[in-house]
């Protein structure tokens, strides 16, 4: 947006964005200000196409129309695309991130306005892979999704699966992803076929973009493999050789910006598929195909909170959240928290667990298993009757206690539900692998 | 054998320059990474490809780039220090390198350019993978300038400021091989409008100009690959050929005439070509349009406000001209000599020498250099610091003028020596005057003619003791044991 001064003036002058216009000695297109930066400098377009900013001057003149924007039109609904009847068909399912995020070449705005079907269509490899259902049903950044987005997600990837697609691919930013894949996992019962949630750490609109290899892995996965889960599917490392499938409740992003930015923790991802000869090798146990009538359960406590306590922390922060059905603590370590010192928590977590507020325990370091009884402090948190987790990711005791909520009767079905594995956020034992 | 007539303006010569010059800041333009380009082990090699772009070019283009892209494998090879995550398009970059854009902002100044209120970066796409992200960045920060040549002004259209691509390292069964040590590194690229009634040599010497131009910012690498230039070159009957990548300005002429004979031969396309080591074009793509450029969005615009633009004004480096005539008037060179200087890759090395006669370093930066380069010396391995340190040692007449060749060829090929210690390596240490009379006095007879007499003791003192001094200390032994 241009400043007050100059949009009055574009007004009265009838000059639009996208008209020729000379500025002094400047002759070029008008361009609409997409970033922060002097508003009061106009953009010019030259013919060479760079962008240059110019002081605003009242000489400035018409010379004429080069371009209107247009507002891109709203497409709903699934569209089709079949390259050959004898290919299997899944659906992509479109929500919005960077992996849809792609600049318009004429103004230079970024917008999420890369649908689905777009995203297959840039996936060349697709015609060999799958026929595809593409459909848009949000344009959403991830970290402005809430937890009924999911349900939405869930219902609409269910819908694909019951009208007959052999594989759902979710596309998604990537900043929240993790939390969309863990939620579907557990929201999605009777899952019969496999699901991949997809983003891209960069855009689209780049020719280095992740998006093609990633859409690429996803789709073979879906269309082709035996595994009826909830997986993230994303690059496995830096090259563009292969991604991984890592199963919903175990994966989490673990960088800003790398490719390979989901990692699986505390979990062997389910699968490695190499992306140019399409091989798909199988690294952890799963749940297989089945003929099973998928259904959501979209019944989640949206009142609970993940909480991290830090070094210093004010145990008067846990009163904000007595009026909650349950929180999440991120510990230190093995899952402490201060417990002797004079900013002990025990007198407020035990205030919370009594008025039968559960409070469960995961661990900040994000790797590893907690534990309730190596330390005398933990001892202390556990005979309080905190709920540890095993080597439950954080996000995801938070998404798991939002689901069994609702079905639990009292606190200790609530210890009971979220210590037991109900789809792989918890496993046995932790099998020896080198960490990268 | 076709021969073509010298005149030009008659065939409709016309031919643009597009100089890029790399930048010596210390850091890349859009990353923290060292622009030094010294490391020679890679710690990493990374495996990429690059996608058409879809909705940027027409339908045809795009199936050309699929085309193209499907067989090929980019690889990356990382070096410590200098290159990071974001030139593996693993991160985003960062702002503006601001010391790179005063730089490119005197170069605009250099050339009487406009600057505009606000840089905007703009992304190139390029698929040739020369670029990790699949563009380049590139920003406008001068246009509508002028260089005065020859009485005449030629037009300056537009100085860029860019990111360097990676160096290719080699290409086989469609696996491009990459180093992205030089990728980002600041280039300030300069652009002139159309050159109408030049000569081929004449234009190779506007490309020399705007060269020693941008040197004069004092802020431009020097060595291979640190200036490359494009050409758009055309004649009447002809059509507009890029030619890319020409390293070395003193072929300039010769291709130009090149393409003037190929386009009077062959039916020429507008296309860009590539030059091979023979001077000689192949074909390399078709030409690439303004539709290929969209905004950079992950930085704002940099705003270039008055303040900022007057500081710049102080600071701008003494205009060629007048530094020509100081060399000739103040330091005395040779017109010849001072041209050659300024021509020279060495040019603020030679103006940071103190106590030495300017002609004899002026002399050492080109004469000297050309004639171990000729033999196959590798000078690039010479640091400015080297050469401080010897005319440091020249200026303390610890060595003399005549060690400076054999000093620099055992330097280039051990560069990490001392000056002092190459110079005692090599015997060169100069003489006290009493260590001069003991070699006099063992080696020259009393009645010796003087000529004889001199010519007995250089060979014996050669490198150790400047001629000056020989002749002094003989005529004087001469003299008394007469």
């Amino acid at each position: 947006m241009y400043s007050a001064q100059i949009e009055k003036f574009l007004k009265a002058k009838k000059i639009s964005i996208g008209d020729r216009v000379k500025v002094g000695q400047y002759e070029g297109i008008l361009m609409p200000r997409i970033e922060l930066g002097d508003t009061s400098s106009l953009v010019i377009k030259l013919d060479n196409g760079y962008n240059i900013g110019v002081k605003f001057d009242k000489s400035m003149k018409k010379v004429k129309t080069e371009w209107r924007v247009e507002k891109p039109q709203a497409k709903t609904g699934v569209t089709k695309i079949v390259f050959d009847k004898k290919l299997p068909t899944i659906s992509i399912i479109g929500t919005g991130g960077t992996i849809a995020s792609k600049v318009d070449y004429k103004t230079g705005g970024t917008s999420a306005s890369f649908l689905a079907e777009d995203i297959a269509k840039q996936v060349p490899d697709l015609k060999e892979i799958a026929n595809i259902r593409a459909w848009q049903i949000m344009e959403m950044a991830s970290e402005d999704m809430v937890p009924d987005t999911w349900v939405e997600i869930a219902k609409a990837v269910a819908e694909e699966i019951n009208q007959g697609s052999k594989g759902i691919i979710v596309t998604h930013g990537t900043d929240t992803l993790h939390y969309t894949a863990a939620a579907l996992s557990f929201l999605l019962k009777d899952l019969p076929v496999p699901v991949a949630v997809v983003g891209s750490q960069r855009s689209s609109d780049r020719g280095s973009s992740d998006t093609v290899q990633n859409v690429s892995c996803a789709a073979n996965f879906v269309a082709n493999s035996d595994v009826a889960e909830v997986c993230t599917v994303l690059h496995g490392s830096v090259n563009d050789d292969f991604c991984f499938a890592i199963r919903g409740t175990k994966s989490r992003k673990m960088h800003t910006s790398r490719r390979d930015a989901f990692k699986a923790v505390n979990d062997a991802p389910i699968a490695k598929i190499w992306w140019q000869d399409k091989r798909i090798e199988i690294l952890n146990s799963y749940k297989k195909r089945n003929d099973k009538k998928v259904l959501v359960d979209g019944k989640i406590e949206t009142k609970v909170a993940l909480v991290k306590f830090f070094v210093g922390m004010d145990p008067d922060v846990l009163d904000f959240y007595k009026k909650y059905k349950g929180i999440v603590i991120e510990g230190t370590g093995l899952g402490h928290v201060a417990t002797r010192s004079k900013l002990s928590l025990i007198p407020k977590i035990g205030k919370m667990i009594k008025a039968g507020i559960p409070v469960v325990m995961t661990s900040q370091t994000i790797y590893g298993r907690t534990h309730p009884s190596v330390y005398r402090n933990l001892r202390t948190l556990s005979e309080l009757g905190v709920i540890f987790v095993e080597d439950m990711l954080p996000e995801t005791a938070y998404i798991k206690l939002m689901h069994i909520l609702p079905k639990a009767r009292n606190v200790e079905d609530v210890k009971k539900l979220m210590q037991t594995n109900m789809v792989g956020e918890i496993t046995e034992r932790t099998e020896v692998v080198s960490s990268e | 054998m076709f021969h073509l007539s010298e005149d030009y303006s008659k065939l409709g010569l016309k031919a643009g320059l597009e100089l890029h010059v790399q930048l010596d800041t210390g850091k890349k333009l859009f990353c923290n990474c060292s622009t030094k380009m010294k490391e020679k082990q890679p710690i990493e090699i990374v495996e990429r490809k690059l996608h058409p772009v879809a909705s940027e070019l027409g339908t045809v283009d795009q199936a050309a780039q699929f085309e193209f892209l499907k067989g090929r494998t980019f690889y990356y090879q990382a070096f410590k220090g200098e290159s990071c995550l974001v030139d593996l398009d693993e991160e985003p970059i960062h702002p503006l390198n601001s010391e790179a854009l005063t730089v490119a902002l005197q170069v605009s100044l250099l050339f009487n350019c406009k600057i505009p209120s606000e840089i905007q970066v703009m992304r190139k796409t390029v698929i040739d993978g020369s670029n990790t992200s699949g563009f380049q960045r590139t920003a406008v920060v001068g246009l509508n300038g002028y260089l005065e040549f020859r009485g005449k002004n030629v037009p300056i259209s537009q100085i860029s400021l860019e990111e360097d691509a990676c160096a290719i390292i080699g290409e086989e069964d469609g696996r491009v091989m990459y180093k992205l040590n030089r990728l980002g590194v600041p280039l300030v690229e300069v652009s002139t409008g159309l050159l109408v009634g030049y000569t081929p040599e004449e234009i190779q010497e506007i490309a020399y100009m705007i060269g020693i131009t941008c040197r004069s910012t004092g802020k431009m690498k020097h060595g291979i690959g640190s200036i490359r230039q494009d050409m758009n070159v055309s004649i009447t009957k002809g059509a507009r050929v890029e030619i890319k990548g020409v390293q070395e300005l003193g072929i300039m002429a010769k291709i130009v005439e090149g393409e003037v004979k190929r386009q009077m031969i062959e039916k020429a396309k507008e296309e860009t070509r590539t030059v091979l080591p023979d001077g000689n074009t192949k074909y390399m793509r078709p030409l690439p349009g303004a539709s290929r450029m969209y905004p950079e969005t992950d930085i704002p615009p940099v705003p270039v406000n008055t303040k900022y633009l007057a500081e710049i004004k102080k600071s701008l480096p003494e205009p060629l001209t007048k530094k020509l005539q100081r060399f000739e008037k103040e330091l005395k060179l040779s017109q010849q000599l001072a041209k050659e200087i300024l021509r020279s890759d060495y040019v603020e090395v030679f103006e940071k020498v103190k106590g030495v006669e300017p002609s004899i370093v002026a002399s050492t930066f080109t004469n000297v250099v050309k004639d171990l380069e000729r033999s196959g010396v590798e000078i690039s391995n010479i640091t400015d610091e080297n050469f401080m340190d010897l005319f440091n040692n020249l200026a303390e007449r610890k060595i003399a003028k005549e060690a400076i060749p054999d000093i620099l060829r055992m330097l280039a090929e051990n560069n990490t020596k001392k000056i002092s210690e190459v110079a005692k390596k090599l015997g060169f240490t100069t003489l006290t005057h009493a260590e001069l009379d003991k070699i006099i006095r063992e080696t020259v007879k009393p009645d010796m003619p003087f000529n004889k007499a001199i010519g007995i003791v250089m060979s014996k003192v050669r490198g150790k003791a400047d001629a000056q001094t020989v002749i002094k200390a003989v005529k004087k032994f001469l003299a008394t044991s007469a």
